[in-house]
């Protein structure tokens, strides 16, 4: 059996399918702006990850080269001291500001076996204030940090002199010291002073005083770090710095997610560790994001605003298209009503229409809701003589002419087809006050009609009495009227079967 | 009523609590006895709290030439102190500072600063002997032993070289070296810090004095400022009197064997750098609980302080008295006497600092935090 979708189901349809279709919209845009932020997040996080390590990388290789290219000047300059031939202490002070200036030694200096230090101007016993200067020490090449006494943190680089000799005395070894704070510059100018780093000694000590973010500052950092990030964690960052092995670590810290990175700095014990704050970062994405989702926001609003407004427009012309057919609808009714009322012969109204007519005169009847009322039954005489002699062709043009007979005559009136033959015509106001007059012109017409052997109609009429209670009382009254006319016009050469 | 009352009590406690944080860690700065602050008097634990800016200015760095205009582009000293040691490095570390400030000026300055391994007199004569060999505008020397040494000093000025002292240890009054610039209240620091020991013990107990070098005019200035204030309790008792001869090792080892012989030891007053190092190990390590005082900033007497195994100590601003050495000795070489230009005793400080003042101290001086 083949079901036919209606108009409301289409509605209904068309209504939810749009929700879900402006729900699935908003939804997806919204999943789709956070995927698009996490994905952004951890693509940054690795990215600000892989930088840190390449920064920290650099900068260690800047402090290594540092370094190595110091230990490298030392041995020229001790190379230079040692084929000068110097005879006394003014001549090796001289040599060593020519040395200075030549080579960009920072507090370049000798040591003696009694390790008493010469320098461009000073001559002191330094075995105290240089604790790389001990016997164990002095053989080998060797960096150290010190800080003595309020000075700034400097950066020792003590290397052996290889049987040096001045004016005939043995010096056992040279060292540089450079100020930490003149290495922070250099490594600082790398990146403007973007991201913080230090460098940190294997136990975590802080040798740049330099701050490592606002949460680890200048302090111990697996001091600042305990506590802060796991057990395991903490203790396998401790040994990597213990054993040289780089890594990286990522903790919370005041609400805000910090990661750094630390490379080993090759010669020397020491980490170089970079950190940026990944909160900037991510607040600089929030920024970002927030900026997507407002966009986002914008559109789905203007999304759904244009979907109301569409659905809305919808709605009404679908309102107005229903109307329409429902219109189209009656109209079509009331034709299929009057198509069904009608005689299709004669175009006038048929038995079902006055019977209709018939029931509610009756109900104005009972209710006393009427007093002008009559009934006038039309009988075409001769209708079964001309349809056994001439045909039905002719059979229904007679009755075409009775009905426009009658119908000219009961202009006022309402003329029905009820029978074959019988027409019945209801008269009401007007064509109720004229009916006398009607009739006997219609009569009179009649009867000229029998001369001219044309349409003849038996006419009978009644009119509503108090007594009546039903049109089928007012109609008999004048179906007797009109039988006894057709015999009078029988007797005046109509034809007729009776 | 109440109110008004509870207000005024609460206003009178904050003044006497203000007048009384006031007087706490005052830097002694003495021109004479009467001038040396009672910094040990003021200076329990708890009082001396408030007194971190003074703490921190106990020591100062930021020194700048005074407008003398040297006559001279190139001056040329010899410094001999008693011993290498870290305290005269922070010495030097100021000589150096007023080095720089010259040279930025277009004045060289160069100079020798030699010391022994072990402070000894001897040494420091010959080294004198030596430097009168050479062309030196000024020899400035921290006497080794103010009796051996002040008669050479008299004879080298009245050879025509200049001579001053300077740092920890002044010669004997009347020598005629030019000036010195140090420490000149070393009997009162002595004094002041046995006063906080005898505070600290409630005036009664058996103590132990660590002088130093024999014949050091410091050490023994210092340990006979504590030997009479000790005198001045009936209850305290010295039971034992050593000298070290500023090392750590050998102070150490003598702090073993007072201990060993005085179990029940209330207090050690050390008076040089070196022998609180030494105390405070053998005390840490035997558990006892006697109560150390002693001098100066070394780094691993100040971790004592802060761990509260030292009670206080007094720390000399050593950086200011290398400034002012490098200062003087130009002018002297520029023939000056003693008068407007500079003193003939330019003093220095020493502030009384207790555990929770060496956190502070640890920072400035080490970098620590």
């Amino acid at each position: 059996m083949k079901k036919h979708i209606t108009k409301k189901q289409f509605i209904i349809t068309a209504i939810v399918g749009g929700i879900i279709m402006m729900a699935t919209v908003i939804i997806n845009t919204i999943m789709s702006t956070r995927q698009t932020t996490t994905a952004t997040n951890e693509a940054v996080s690795e990215v600000s990850s892989f930088y840190l390590e390449a920064m920290a990388d650099r900068r260690a290789k800047t402090v290594t080269n540092l370094i190595r290219s110091n230990f490298d000047h030392m041995d020229k300059a001790v190379e230079y001291i040692s084929n000068e031939g110097i005879e006394s202490q003014d001549e090796l002070r001289h040599t060593m500001g020519s040395i200075k200036s030549m080579l960009s030694l920072n507090r370049f200096a000798l040591v003696d076996d009694d390790k008493v230090v010469y320098t461009q101007y000073t001559t002191y016993t330094g075995g105290s204030r240089h604790p790389f200067l001990s016997d164990e020490n002095m053989d080998k090449q060797n960096v150290s940090t010190v800080s003595l006494y309020g000075s700034s943190k400097q950066l020792c680089l003590a290397a052996p002199t290889h049987d040096l000799e001045i004016a005939g005395k043995p010096y056992r070894a040279c060292f540089v010291q450079i100020d930490v704070s003149e290495i922070v510059d250099l490594l600082a100018f790398d990146d403007d002073g973007r991201t913080n780093f230090g460098i940190y000694s294997k136990n975590g000590e802080n040798l740049t005083e330099t701050e490592l973010g606002p949460y680890i500052s200048h302090h111990n950092l697996f001091d600042a770090l305990n506590g802060v990030i796991s057990e395991d964690d903490w203790n396998e960052n401790r040994e990597n710095f213990l054993n040289a092995v780089e890594g990286s670590i990522t903790f919370n810290a005041n609400g805000a997610e910090e990661t750094l990175c630390y490379v080993p700095i090759e010669d020397t014990d020491w980490m170089m560790v970079v950190l940026i704050r990944e909160s900037v970062i991510q607040d600089r994405i929030r920024s970002i994001s927030e900026k997507s989702l407002s966009a986002s926001k914008r559109h789905i609003v203007f999304t759904l605003s244009y979907s109301i407004i569409f659905f809305g427009v919808l709605m009404f012309m679908m309102k107005a298209l229903f109307n329409k057919d429902l219109q189209e609808e009656k109209e079509n009714s009331k034709t299929f009503r009057s198509m069904a009322s009608t005689d299709s012969l004669t175009g006038i109204r048929n038995k079902h229409a006055y019977t209709e007519a018939e029931s509610a005169l009756n109900r104005r009847i009972m209710e006393k809701d009427i007093e002008k009322l009559a009934i006038v039954v039309c009988d075409v005489n001769g209708l079964k003589i001309v349809n056994d002699t001439q045909g039905h062709a002719a059979g229904d043009k007679l009755i075409k002419d009775a009905s426009s007979m009658i119908c000219e005559y009961f202009s006022r009136g309402a003329v029905f087809r009820i029978g074959g033959d019988e027409f019945a015509v209801i008269l009401q106001d007007k064509g109720y006050e004229t009916i006398h007059e009607v009739i006997t012109e219609i009569n009179r017409a009649i009867e000229e009609n029998i001369k001219k052997k044309e349409v003849v109609i038996s006419i009978g009429y009644s009119e509503l009495t108090p007594e009546d209670k039903l049109v089928r009382d007012i109609f008999e009254r004048a179906d007797q009227m009109m039988y006894k006319r057709k015999q009078q016009l029988k007797l005046m050469g109509a034809q007729t079967r009776l | 009523m109440w109110s008004f009352r509870r207000k005024n009590l609460i206003l009178s406690f904050a003044l006497l609590m203000s007048v009384f944080l006031t007087s706490c860690s005052v830097n002694s700065k003495g021109t004479g006895p009467g001038d040396s602050v009672d910094s040990a008097e003021s200076g329990n634990s708890a009082e001396s709290a408030n007194g971190s800016e003074v703490i921190s200015s106990a020591v100062d760095f930021d020194h700048e030439l005074d407008g003398y205009e040297p006559k001279k582009d190139h001056y040329n000293f010899y410094f001999t102190y008693k011993t290498v040691h870290p305290w005269w490095d922070a010495v030097a570390l100021g000589m150096e500072d007023a080095q720089r400030q010259y040279h930025d000026k277009g004045i060289t300055i160069t100079y020798e600063y030699m010391a022994p391994e072990a402070a000894s007199a001897e040494d420091q004569k010959e080294r004198l002997r030596a430097a009168e060999s050479k062309d030196f505008d000024v020899i400035g020397v921290d006497v080794a032993d103010a009796d051996i040494i002040s008669p050479i000093l008299d004879e080298m000025v009245d050879s025509g070289y200049k001579v001053m002292t300077f740092s920890s240890s002044d010669a004997h009054e009347g020598c005629k070296r030019i000036a010195y610039v140090g420490n000149t209240h070393n009997y009162e620091d002595g004094a002041d810090l046995t006063e906080a020991l005898c505070k600290k013990l409630d005036y009664k107990g058996k103590v132990a004095i660590l002088v130093g070098s024999v014949g050091a005019p410091c050490h023994e200035e210092r340990a006979a400022g504590a030997k009479d204030t000790i005198a001045k309790y009936s209850d305290m008792e010295i039971v034992a009197t050593e000298y070290d001869m500023d090392s750590v090792d050998l102070a150490y080892d003598l702090t073993l064997k007072i201990l060993e012989e005085n179990p029940d030891l209330d207090g050690i007053i050390c008076c040089n750098m070196s022998n609180p190092v030494g105390a405070a190990r053998a005390v840490k390590e035997k558990g006892h609980d006697a109560v150390i005082v002693g001098m100066d900033h070394d780094q691993e007497a100040l971790h004592y302080l802060k761990d509260g195994v030292i009670y206080c100590l007094g720390v000399q601003d050593c950086y200011s008295i290398g400034f002012d050495t490098i200062q003087i000795a130009v002018k002297i070489a520029d023939g000056n006497q003693p008068g407007e230009l500079f003193k003939e005793k330019t003093d220095e400080i020493t502030t009384v600092i207790y555990q929770e003042d060496a956190a502070v101290m640890l920072e400035l001086l080490y970098g620590e935090d």
